[in-house]
């Protein structure tokens, strides 16, 4: 089975989804989330053959991720659909180790053959030296790394947001930290801008805490891609959360915390006022703090 | 910290400057020790030439004007203007204030001027101009001539008062206007320049968790400011009303060959002469004189000292004879073309705008908006208070001159620019009141012989202190400096002048060094414009000039958003142009580049 439907069949299975894929799924029916299709850990095996280069794909490949493609232009009423596209290795987001940011994701992917190419790329990153050396650092698997790719309707954020169910750098169970930014979630992942932070408390969800930055970039959709930009001067030190937003995005974090049975790390993004899930992972590395 | 001021003193006491030296013929005596700590800039851009005394008081008013608007929006800055030997110079100072006084008046201003912003030509249109319209009706209605002298004397004093509001008004709408202006242009290289990371390159958008820091984004080009103000252009405006109406005319006087034959005539006095002589002159002069009552109420440049095209229309004649040897051009064709590009450009600019966050698209939005309608005020607010509010002034002070030279104050009327305005308010008060006033005519001889001094000399581009600490880079400032312009380049080869460019493409003509608009009569269609300024009157020639090159100015100055919309190629601000270029040498301009190329000998 080559291609898995977000919220259908087994999608829920993690060793063909990977662990980005099966935690999208867990929520797809109960969370707003943009569709999307995952090609499996099987389809990587299929591709293996070529050697790990970026050509055509296999013929028995091309064709079910055309159709793929288009069937989700059609979910969302657009022919050309721009899509993310993200790796999801299967033992990725996994409980105690994640790979977060050490495979690729590939944005504001349009047209078929595009999508194809980010596809092959995100397979042959799980090639690539850091994710190997990150991966004999925590004692895993050196062989072949089953990969699954995600794509998924982009959502051209207006803003992005970096969310966690208990506060990651002291270890505190009854704060829910935000961070947020304008713009597509990567230059918060990154870190090319220092984000906007709020602390809130879980119990009550008042906020303990806000810290606006001065935002210096933000990240875009563009002709074939991304780009970086400044933020216009004036918005740069305006929050870019409004009090009914942060209320909200606490909300799901609390929410999602309780429905997964761990402490989350999310990304969401708002858009047309409408807040969406974009990743949900377990927050590794802590400091459990009773 | 607030972001319309970012960079402030870093403590509370007056910041510590370096005083320049004063070239030994120009002494300064400061009428207080706190003006030698400022940074004076003579002022060649608006008054290039030595000023008569009492044309000192326009000076004066107009930057105590932009001090009281600034103070209205909460701008931290103080500003005078004064007439050293002559010459025309002013600071515009920012205040010594704490960081935290700083920051929470920045943010003051920021909301004040961004507020002031959204409402450009509502506010104008509504408020400011209304009240204008008042004034100038005011003055209209009051008659010189029969007025007995106290009556002057309290109507010159009205005036006074009248004009400060005008000026007030001036500033409370140049701020926001070209602030406005120059945040969009910002705004606009900002969000269309930049690296762009291609989706199925070798490097995708995040591939490793370790942070890259903020990444450069590249340094935008002068050519994008020009695509920016492409977005401004091609609105109807009062400068460029001025210009159809007088293009009008000559499409008339097309029509009538007995015209055309007087507008040949070598003086204004034989063109108006001939005119009289049949009945199509006739109605054509009628409509000359409506035109003239219309958009006549101006001068060469800013000082009350000079005379309005109603006065002297040599200038509107020089024009209409070069636009009737153009019998197939539609310039107000070229003009709407300027529209439409413009609006097409938009289509393409807000479909990439889709996808961008929408807080950044309504940003882009509000600002388009505010420099759009700023674009036009630029203009407006110089036809209604630095024109308009110019002329009854100019009549009030002649009517004055009058009065004093028939009770022997004076030799002439003219000579009343001669005396400051307090001179003038004594006299008029003491001949209001039927008492002696004494002659004035060695004080007139002996100022016109200083103004003659100093004519000959070369007056020092800054006198009083330079600030130790480098200048704030709020907008406001960057929209000041985009007006005024930076000092010139180093002009490192013989045969290229460098400036800023004010107005893209690239033209070669014969150049025409015009000082005055009485000189502009030897300007030839083709020709290329090279003055040391050129103020809204000179605009009109724009049609007829292949491209304009000046002394002075920025890219937001009169000049280059003038040059702008009639498209033809300008180069602003290079300082030695009039002094360099001579009569008849042939000249490319290339104004996207800001050069000057000399291909001939001089």
């Amino acid at each position: 089975m080559e291609i898995v439907w977000l919220g259908h069949g087994n999608c829920h299975d993690c060793t063909l989804v990977g662990g980005k894929g099966a935690n999208l799924c867990h929520l797809a029916a109960t969370q707003r989330i943009p569709p999307a299709f995952c090609l499996t850990a099987a389809a990587f095996r299929d591709w293996l053959p070529t050697g790990g280069e970026v050509t055509a794909l296999p013929a028995k490949l091309s064709a079910p991720l055309a159709t793929a493609y288009r069937h989700l232009g059609d979910l969302c009423g657009v022919a050309e659909l721009a899509v993310a596209v993200r790796s999801s290795a299967v033992d990725e987001d996994g409980q105690t180790v994640s790979f977060a940011g050490q495979h690729s994701t590939y944005l504001n992917v349009t047209g078929v053959a595009a999508v194809a190419k980010a596809v092959q790329h995100c397979w042959a990153s799980a090639h690539a030296t850091h994710a190997l050396a990150y991966r004999q650092h925590h004692g895993l698997a050196i062989g072949d790394i089953p990969m699954a790719v995600l794509v998924q309707q982009m959502i051209p954020a207006d803003v992005s947001a970096v969310v966690f169910s208990t506060n990651p750098v002291t270890g505190q169970q009854d704060e829910v930290v935000i961070n947020a930014s304008l713009g597509l979630g990567e230059s918060l992942v990154s870190g090319a801008v220092t984000p906007d932070t709020w602390r809130v408390h879980k119990r009550d969800l008042t906020v303990v805490e806000v810290r606006l930055a001065d935002k210096q970039i933000m990240t875009v959709p563009t002709p074939g891609g991304t780009g970086q930009r400044p933020v216009p001067r004036w918005l740069r030190t305006q929050p870019s959360l409004t009090p009914e937003q942060c209320l909200e995005v606490a909300q799901l974090a609390v929410h999602l915390e309780r429905t997964m049975g761990w402490p989350v790390d999310l990304e969401c993004a708002y858009r047309g006022g409408l807040l969406y899930l974009l990743q949900c992972r377990p927050i590794t590395a802590l400091q459990v703090v009773p | 910290m607030s972001s319309l001021a970012l960079v402030g003193p870093e403590t509370a006491t007056v910041p510590a400057t370096t005083p320049i030296p004063l070239p030994a013929d120009f002494p300064v005596t400061w009428a207080e020790p706190e003006d030698a700590q400022c940074l004076w800039l003579r002022q060649r851009m608006h008054f290039p030439e030595p000023m008569k005394p009492l044309d000192e008081w326009l000076l004066r008013t107009e930057f105590e004007g932009a001090q009281r608007a600034a103070q209205l929006y909460d701008l931290p800055i103080t500003s005078a203007g004064r007439r050293f030997n002559t010459y025309a110079y002013a600071h515009i100072t920012p205040m010594p204030l704490s960081p935290a006084a700083w920051t929470a008046q920045g943010a003051s201003a920021q909301e004040k001027l961004g507020a002031a912003m959204g409402r450009l030509h509502e506010r104008w249109e509504g408020e400011f101009l209304p009240e204008i319209q008042q004034i100038l009706a005011g003055w209209a209605a009051f008659d010189l001539s029969a007025a007995t002298m106290p009556a002057l004397v309290e109507h010159l004093d009205a005036v006074i008062i009248a004009r400060e509001r005008l000026w007030d008004i001036h500033f409370l709408v140049w701020f926001p206007a070209y602030t406005a202006i120059s945040l969009f242009e910002e705004l606009y290289c900002e969000l269309f320049g930049g690296e762009d990371v291609a989706s199925t390159s070798s490097a995708p958008a995040t591939s490793s968790a370790q942070a890259t820091g903020v990444e450069q984004v590249s340094v935008p080009s002068v050519g994008q400011a020009f695509d920016a103000y492409r977005l401004l252009q091609g609105f109807d405006n009062k400068t460029i009303e001025t210009t159809h109406a007088l293009w009008d005319l000559s499409r008339r006087a097309l029509m009538l060959p007995t015209v055309c034959q007087a507008l040949a005539a070598k003086s204004t006095a034989a063109v108006l002469s001939t005119l009289e002589q049949n009945v199509e002159g006739r109605a054509f002069l009628a409509d000359l004189r409506a035109y003239l009552d219309e958009y006549g109420q101006r001068g060469d440049k800013w000082v009350i000292s000079v005379p309005s095209w109603i006065e002297d229309p040599t200038s509107v004649l020089k024009n209409l004879k070069d636009y009737i040897t153009q019998p197939d051009r539609d310039l107000k064709a070229e003009m709407a073309e300027l529209a439409t590009t413009r609006e097409r450009r938009l289509i393409g600019l807000r479909q990439r705008l889709q996808d961008y966050p929408q807080p950044v698209v309504a940003h882009f939005e509000f600002l388009l908006k505010a420099a759009q309608e700023g674009c036009v005020l630029t203009e407006d607010h110089g036809f209604w208070i630095d024109f308009r509010g110019w002329y009854p002034i100019r009549r009030l002070f002649l009517e004055l001159g009058h009065r004093f030279t028939t009770a022997k104050v004076l030799e002439k009327p003219a000579d009343l620019f001669y005396l400051t305005l307090d001179e003038v308010r004594t006299i008029a008060n003491a001949l209001a009141n039927g008492l002696p006033s004494g002659t004035r005519h060695l004080l007139v001889a002996g100022r016109q012989a200083e103004t003659e001094y100093y004519r000959g000399l070369q007056p020092p581009p800054a006198i009083g202190a330079l600030p130790v600490t480098p200048p704030p880079v709020d907008p406001v400032s960057q929209a000041i400096n985009k007006f005024f312009g930076a000092p010139p380049p180093p002009q490192r080869e013989p045969d290229i002048l460098r400036g800023a460019g004010g107005s893209p493409g690239i033209v070669r003509g014969p150049a025409r060094v015009i000082r005055t608009l009485a000189e502009a009569t030897k300007l030839q269609p083709g020709d290329i414009l090279v003055a040391e300024t050129t103020a809204p009157p000179w605009t009109p020639l724009f049609a007829t000039a292949a491209a304009v090159v000046t002394d002075t100015g920025g890219i937001l100055s009169h000049c280059a958003i003038v040059a702008r919309e009639y498209a033809i190629p300008a180069v602003v601000g290079v300082g030695i142009a009039t002094d360099t270029i001579v009569d008849g040498q042939l000249l490319e301009v290339d104004g996207a580049a800001g050069i000057v190329r000399m291909l001939t000998a001089g």
